[in-house]
């Protein structure tokens, strides 16, 4: 007589939803528990764009992931979206490097110009008549700006940060 | 059978742990607490009674040092200044808010001595003028603290610049 071990389907769906509480089940769910910390804690965090600033590009109360490990063996480029940290990374900001480290930029009448040479900047959609004196960006800091010039200067967050403050990019 | 009971027993020792650590804090989370009040007496309900407005001012005048000094640029307001003044911009500012949060983020504190800390993190404001304006500021910012009898308390206020124009 041959006997099949056949789990009753019931008994399956208790199982997994209540599994029993066995060594070898704690050692798995600590294993996926801790890779999920580190996958979205340190790979690929998740996040929510709150803002502006950063239209059309990227939405206001959009969600994207940071990929963190982007500049592990590359430098930030003009044009890449980047966040960048306060105190930690809780909050973000999500910005665009226009210009690297020893070069000189300026906004005339809303036209960006690295080292007197304008920049052709597709990603932004609305003209706009920012004007900004020339200053030269220090060394390892970038120059960051928003996508979205639609408001006064004055009211939009840019500058220049420190490399250092530069935690990855969003994934799309 | 033996195996779960030394599971009971590790999640029990790790539940003791656990109340031992609140029962008893460290100073690094007395510190963080004088963080939470400030938050707390600084954000604004909508519809605020005057009494709780009272209350919380008196209360955020226990949070400073004698002498405190304040150097916050985007808002062109620095200084030395004493609780009572500093309570009162508080309040000043609050009348302006029909609501308002404030939150902090990423409280990293580092003791310079026994009696001093140096606590760097981010403070999110947001809020709802009363002219319906809706207000987002977010800052870096470093304060460092001071022991005293009364409990740890903020002598030093400065706002970190994150992106210099």
């Amino acid at each position: 007589m041959v006997l099949a071990l056949v789990e009753e389907p019931s008994l399956a769906i208790r199982d997994f939803f209540f599994p029993r509480v066995t060594p070898r089940f704690l050692i798995r769910a600590s294993a996926v528990g801790l890779s999920a910390y580190l996958f979205f804690g340190h790979v690929f965090t998740p996040f929510l764009i709150k803002g502006q600033s950063m239209e059309p590009t990227h939405r206001d109360r959009s969600f994207n992931f940071c990929w963190r490990l982007k500049y592990l063996l590359t430098e930030p480029a003009r044009h890449d979206v980047v966040t960048v940290r306060f105190a930690g990374s809780s909050v973000m900001l999500l910005k665009r490097i226009v210009a690297l480290e020893g070069e000189k930029i300026e906004f005339r009448n809303g036209r960006l110009l690295v080292d007197d040479q304008e920049i052709e900047e597709p990603y932004v959609r609305n003209p706009c008549n920012w004007n900004l004196p020339p200053r030269i960006v220090e060394r390892g800091c970038v120059y960051l700006v928003g996508d979205n010039r639609t408001m006064p200067i004055e009211n939009h967050f840019l500058g220049q940060a420190s490399l250092k403050r530069i935690i990855g990019a969003p994934l799309w | 059978m033996v195996k779960i009971r030394y599971i009971a027993a590790a999640v029990l020792l790790l539940l003791a742990i656990w109340a031992v650590i609140q029962l008893f804090p460290g100073e690094e989370k007395r510190v963080k607490k004088q963080f939470h009040l400030m938050a707390k007496w600084v954000s604004k309900e909508h519809g605020e009674h005057t009494v709780t407005m009272a209350y919380k001012t008196k209360s955020m005048e226990s949070l400073f040092y004698p002498k405190c000094e304040v150097n916050l640029p985007p808002y062109s307001f620095s200084g030395l200044f004493t609780p009572e003044e500093l309570a009162g911009y508080a309040s000043q500012g609050r009348l302006y808010f029909d609501d308002l949060q404030l939150r902090f983020y990423d409280l990293a504190v580092a003791f310079r001595d026994r009696g001093t800390a140096e606590v760097n993190f981010t403070a999110k404001l947001t809020g709802k003028t009363k002219n319906g304006e809706l207000v987002d500021e977010t800052h870096e910012l470093v304060c460092l603290l001071h022991k005293t009898e009364k409990g740890w308390l903020f002598g030093k206020i400065e706002v970190v610049e994150v992106l210099k124009r």
